[in-house]
């Protein structure tokens, strides 16, 4: 069995997000570049389906400053090939991008694509899913355990409300990872850097982005902010009976008669 | 003249006593020889070999020091008095013996006034030694701390110490009872207890031959001492000075030991019993099981489940069990790690270093700790708050998880800005740290050293953006590769500055950087104590206050027992015009806050009481100590906390020494 993980770098939102003076796309200058964490998972849960099945795993993500380190940390885990895609990705959006790696993923033929359910770059809705329609397969996303049998898929996807149903999907397919089964292991920047001097990093040119049906951006902004929030000084005890006042208000709280 | 007669009392028909005597001896000694080396020899043969016998007169030294002479036994006094006056007697007796035979076989010295004196001494030290035996029945039986083994094997190793003794002492005086000689003083307690015999009125046949049967009870008693040595608690008579002798004399306590590595240079981790070291098995059967170090960890006063004696413990039985199976290659033995020693408790650890100081005989417990945790660390074994803790410092240099952008907003208010020491030359270079940096509790300690810098004029400046944690913790939390990534950074920065002086208001930082960085051999590297008390004797820094508080400080472990750097906070304290009252633990032996060691990126666990607490407890004993002084920002954090879980907060107040220094100014 093959399983290809697509992995792609998104800004931190730990850095302060600043609007290109273009006024469509973020400032980069400033901005950090880290793994998605849902991409993370996706890494995970083909490591994992690894460790059970013995499949081969293979992780592929775009270019971005810092990929090379995602990469070699997915190779520490345990992934058995790492593919980086070079091209130019400076105005890139999700429908390009699949309509690419997908082209690549096919000459791959895997069993089954991983990719994390979403990430907080997606202008045009998750990759997932337009991944799927590019290989022409069938897809779930808000996975969150995965099992494999001959040529099938056991997957539960979690729906909101707690509620989690269980489905069997036919391989190939793609999945969008909400969460691995268990959390992302940490490896040791030892073994990174033990990797880094072992393994190899495939670099693989991507063709023309085809930006079809990417919806143009006309303004990026930052939101203004309108409500301000109360600041509630006092005692303990005023403090409390302002909150449940507050909660009354806002009928948060009920009176319970008994 | 009085002089020394050989077997004295030994039937004539019994042939020549002294070849009885030395062929038991012989093979007494013999026994113990092959019985001890097949135990020895496990350590080599299960863990890894390498002996270091370079800078051989240091390490003869330490054995006189601490084997022979027992300084650091003596440091406590009830058990030193008593161990000591035990030992010694017993070295007394070795070489009075030894002498003895010298005497008999090869040169005549013990005649008159130098045989009068070797009977004084021998006799003295028998009192000597009845003290330290009266002293340890006491504190077996009826003091019982909980630190001690309660076993049989140290109630046996007792009561042949005082037979041996009892036989020799015994023995003398039934022989003075009979020979009266005018000298018999000279032998005090033997010759008191000869009155005794003398007082029975029996015939000298009935002294002789009760002295006959003595000598011979004497002799087994001896014999069976030597014989059964390898396997008794007295094994560390051998092995207590083989593990002075070899462990590394030349590592300052600051400098962790790297990972090992195999002939390919790839990293050894402590995962089995195979992979240690052979002097972790030297120390782990060397262990006295004083309990010392158990007294002192604040881990196990904390109520996790690390006792750093039982640690070494675990290892000798570890290797008692598992050895032969493992040289037979057998892989069904216990789990190192998992099994014998338990996670939980090597993660307790808070690398206070209080058990390195206190162990009698040179045990390092950090060493095995973090060589296990390095292990856990290579194979993702942790706490997901750790793993994140340690991710965020990979990403971003820190543990808060920010930006480094934002590591020097604090400098925001500071007017004029605050030397870039990338871009100008400065004359100290200040290296601040994460906490100190970050925590918005504590930036206005932070704000306060720099307008103190300020108003003193120093020339400073800072690495902003460039700094990185120092990694002192990270390197103790097992993870080497994280910490040499972080210093390479820090280093890489640091070169580029053009600064004589480091300093560091971070006592983690001053440790690592001080005694692990590669950095330029002429930098000095002060924390800013040291510098505060060289501005105070100079005349630099000058004081218009005096503050009159009753204060008391707790030394940061890694600025005392560390670095040993315990006069200039001392000095400063005092120069601000305050009262210092030292709480009973202080210096060497303060009490660790408890957040050393990554133990503050770790989820508490179960705790009886935080270290933190206890230490704030015993604070608050002190009559009218009103404020309590730290020299470390992590101490800020965990003692305030402490003042208000214990409810203490109308009695003591938590301050680094900056801020006594900033009002005082
Ligand atoms: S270093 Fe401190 S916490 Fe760790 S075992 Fe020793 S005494 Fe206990
Ligand atoms: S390790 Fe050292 S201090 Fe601890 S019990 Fe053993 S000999 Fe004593």
């Amino acid at each position: 069995m093959k399983i290809v993980v697509f992995v792609k770098l998104v800004p931190d939102l730990v850095e302060e997000l600043t609007v290109d003076p273009g006024g469509t796309t973020l400032d980069t200058t400033w901005l950090r570049m880290i793994i998605n964490e849902f991409d993370d998972h996706a890494v995970e849960q083909a490591i994992l389906l690894k460790e059970k099945t013995s499949t081969q795993v293979i992780v592929i993500a775009p270019d971005f400053d810092g990929v090379d380190e995602v990469l070699f940390t997915a190779c520490a885990k345990g992934a058995d090939q790492i593919i980086k895609l070079t091209g130019d990705f400076s105005s890139i959006n999700n429908h390009a991008l699949a309509r690419a790696v997908a082209s690549r993923i096919k000459i791959l033929q895997p069993d089954l694509v991983l990719t994390g359910v979403q990430a907080n770059n997606d202008i045009d809705g998750s990759i997932g899913p337009a991944l799927a329609a590019c290989l022409n397969q069938p897809f779930v996303g808000y996975v969150s355990g995965v099992t494999l049998e001959d040529n099938t898929a056991i997957v539960q996807k979690e729906y909101p409300g707690g509620v989690i149903a269980e489905m069997s999907i036919t391989l190939p397919a793609v999945l969008g990872i909400q969460a691995a089964e268990q959390p992302p292991r940490y490896v040791a920047v030892s073994k990174v850097r033990q990797v880094m001097k072992t393994s190899n990093i495939d670099e693989q040119p991507l063709d023309e982005l085809d930006n079809s049906g990417f919806p143009e951006v006309t303004r990026m902004f930052q939101s203004e902010t309108s409500a301000h929030a109360e600041m509630i000084t006092g005692s303990p005890d005023e403090i409390a009976d302002r909150l449940v006042s507050v909660f009354k208000e806002k009928g948060i709280l009920q009176r319970t008669n008994r | 003249m009085p002089e020394r007669i050989d077997f004295w009392g030994i039937p004539e028909n019994w042939g020549s006593p002294a070849f009885y005597v030395y062929s038991l001896m012989f093979l007494a000694a013999a026994i113990l020889l092959i019985r001890f080396y097949l135990r020895a020899r496990l350590w080599w043969k299960v863990g890894r070999p390498g002996f270091h016998w370079n800078h051989l007169l240091q390490r003869l030294g330490r054995v006189i020091n601490y084997g022979i002479l027992q300084t650091k036994v003596l440091s406590q006094r009830y058990p030193g008095l008593m161990h000591a006056s035990i030992a010694w007697s017993f070295f007394v007796f070795f070489l009075g013996t030894g002498l003895a035979t010298i005497d008999s076989h090869f040169y005549k010295i013990l005649v008159g006034i130098p045989y009068l004196l070797h009977k004084l001494v021998m006799d003295v030290f028998v009192v000597i030694f009845f003290i330290g035996a009266g002293l340890a029945v006491f504190r077996r039986f009826i003091q019982k701390p909980p630190r001690l083994t309660i076993s049989s094997g140290f109630t046996w190793s007792l009561a042949l110490t005082i037979l041996i003794v009892l036989g020799g002492l015994l023995t003398e005086s039934l022989r003075l009872a009979v020979e009266k000689p005018s000298w018999a003083w000279w032998s005090p307690i033997g010759w008191l207890v000869a009155k005794l015999w003398i007082s029975t009125e029996a015939s000298s046949a009935t002294l002789t031959n009760w002295h006959l049967v003595i000598w011979v009870a004497h002799l087994l008693i001896v014999v069976i001492t030597i014989i059964t040595l390898p396997v008794s608690t007295l094994l560390h008579i051998i092995t207590g000075p083989a593990n002075i002798f070899f462990s590394n004399p030349d590592r300052k306590p600051g400098r962790l030991s790297p990972i090992p590595e195999n002939s390919k240079a790839e990293p050894i981790y402590s995962d089995s019993l195979r992979n240690l070291s052979w002097m972790q098995f030297l120390s782990a059967d060397a262990c006295t099981e004083c309990g010392r170090c158990q007294d002192v960890c604040p881990a196990y006063a904390a109520g996790t489940s690390l006792n750093p004696k039982i640690l070494i413990l675990n290892l000798r039985d570890a290797l008692k069990q598992d050895a032969s199976s493992i040289l037979h290659g057998n892989t069904n033995t216990h789990l190192l790690i998992g099994e014998w020693i338990k996670e939980n408790a090597l993660w307790s650890c808070t690398t206070c270093m209080a058990c390195v100081y206190e162990c009698p005989i040179l045990i390092n417990h950090i060493d095995t700790i973090v060589d296990m945790r390095r292990h856990l660390v290579i194979k993702g074994q942790m706490d997901g708050e750790l793993q994140a803790a340690l991710e965020n410092f990979g990403r971003y240099g820190n543990s808060f998880g920010q930006s480094d952008r934002m590591r020097a907003r604090w400098t925001q208010t500071i007017t004029p800005k605050i030397k870039d020491a990338r871009r100008e030359q400065v004359e100290y270079l200040w290296f601040v740290g994460d906490y100190a940096s970050y925590n918005p509790t504590l930036s206005d300690i932070t704000i306060k050293t720099a307008e103190i810098f300020n108003k003193i004029g120093l020339d400073y400046g800072l690495l902003y953006d460039a700094e990185r944690n120092s990694g002192n913790d990270i390197r103790r939390i097992g993870e080497e590769g994280l910490y040499e990534m972080l210093m390479e950074k820090n280093v890489a920065a640091i070169e580029k500055c053009h600064f004589q002086t480091i300093i560091t208001t971070d006592p983690h930082s001053y440790n690592t950087l001080k005694n692990e960085y590669p950095i330029n051999q002429d930098k000095r590297i002060l924390h800013y104590t040291e510098l505060l008390d060289q501005l105070i004797s100079s005349g630099r820094l000058k004081f218009r206050k005096k503050l009159g508080i009753k204060a008391t400080y707790h030394d940061p472990c890694y600025i005392g027992r560390y670095n040993e750097i315990y006069a200039a906070p001392r000095q400063v304290i005092q120069a601000t015009g305050c009262e210092l009252i030292e709480m009973p633990r202080h210096a060497e032996r303060a009490f660790c806050c408890g957040a050393g060691g990554g133990r503050i990126w770790m989820p508490e666990g179960d705790v009886k009481e935080r270290p933190s607490e206890i230490r704030i407890r015993e604070a608050v004993e002190l009559d009218g100590v009103s404020h309590f002084i730290v020299a470390c920002p992590k101490d800020i954090t965990m003692f305030r906390d402490a003042v208000k879980t214990t409810g203490n907060e109308d009695k003591i107040a938590v301050k680094d020494l900056i801020e006594l220094v900033h009002a005082a100014l």
